[in-house]
């Protein structure tokens, strides 16, 4: 075991002492500040911390792209529903044609919400004739509902892996029961 | 004039780290239960304007019609919106039954919804969510 000869926070480079040791032929060890007290009451949370941050920023990530997802097929169903209670059908396209071009509409919707269209569905789910009606008539309630498909794992920027949560919404409307072109009566719109 | 003290701070840098990744955390948390509270805004309008534009022609007092007039009969405009509200999806969310006013030929409808947060809501003491109050009116008007 090496002998200190002298502690820094002693040390007096005037001292007789000091230039004594300077002289002296024995080898002076210096000691080395190894003070890991940071080490040991931190470097634990560095890799801990990481993983906190990372699990949060993908759940966080996730919970956002369900949010926006929501967002968009809200609007693709109101749009598409808006689109078909509003079509003209008696042309020659007829109802099969509104339809068609109403999914077109909500689809669209779901684009410029800057969403892949390819993961998303947008139909007709109900078309409730009033009174005794059948089909597209006077007060029908049409509904519309949008799904999206958002990946079950999020990056930002990169993109999404994986199938995951379905996002849905519906929307539904009444035909104008008084408007013209609209095939069907008013009368049981009343009551 | 002493020897300049040697200040060791390497344990406060480390400790620093994760509580600054924390905070970004809890940062997005927050902006994640604002959007949140945004999109139920943005449902609630889109319910009060499809129940307004609904009932805007639905409710047409008949009466009125056959004399060459248009007005909104108060009652069925009531009826029909709380009748479109209710088969909304979003009718487990509603927070208070919707107010319709009828003007003329005009029908307003405010709505109001409850919307739930998502991180808020683990930390104790603070609220589960908010009510958001969102508000549309239509008009009948003659067609070309």
């Amino acid at each position: 075991m090496r002998r200190v000869l002298w502690r820094r926070r002693d040390f007096d480079a005037s001292a007789p002492s000091a230039r004594r040791a300077r002289r002296s032929p024995i080898p002076i060890q210096r000691q080395v500040s190894s003070d890991d007290r940071g080490q040991v009451g931190g470097i634990e949370a560095l890799p801990f911390g990481l993983l906190v941050f990372v699990v949060g920023a993908l759940l966080v990530a996730n919970a956002w792209a369900v949010v926006d997802a929501k967002l968009a097929v809200d609007a693709a169903a109101r749009q598409a529903t808006r689109h078909f209670v509003e079509a003209e059908v008696d042309g020659p396209a007829g109802v099969g044609g509104a339809e068609d071009a109403a999914v077109a509409a909500g689809l669209a919707a779901l684009d410029a919400h800057g969403r892949d269209p390819a993961r998303a569905t947008v139909g007709l789910s109900a078309l409730d004739a009033a009174g005794g009606q059948a089909g597209f008539s006077r007060c029908a309630r049409v509904t519309f509902t949008a799904t999206y498909e958002v990946p079950a794992l999020t990056f930002p920027w990169i993109g999404g892996f994986g199938d995951g949560i379905a996002v849905t919404s519906s929307h539904s409307e009444l035909v104008d029961p008084y408007r013209s072109g609209v095939p069907g009566s008013a009368e049981p719109c009343v009551g | 004039m002493g020897a300049p003290r040697r200040r060791v701070d390497r344990a406060s840098v480390l400790l620093l780290v994760p509580a600054a990744l924390l905070i970004v955390l809890v940062m997005a948390s927050i902006a994640v239960d604002m959007s949140l509270v945004h999109l139920r805004r943005r449902q609630a309008y889109d319910l009060a304007a499809g129940a307004a534009n609904d009932a805007v022609t639905a409710a047409a007092d008949e009466g009125s019609l056959r004399a060459g007039g248009y007005r909104v009969d108060p009652d069925r405009a009531q009826q029909v919106v709380e009748r479109i509200v209710a088969a909304s999806d979003l009718a487990p969310d509603v927070a208070a039954p919707p107010t319709v006013r009828v003007t003329g030929d005009s029908v307003a409808v405010e709505v109001s919804l409850y919307a739930d947060y998502i991180f808020a809501g683990v930390i104790p003491g603070t609220p589960d969510g908010t009510t958001v109050t969102a508000s549309a009116s239509a008009t009948a008007a003659a067609g070309p």
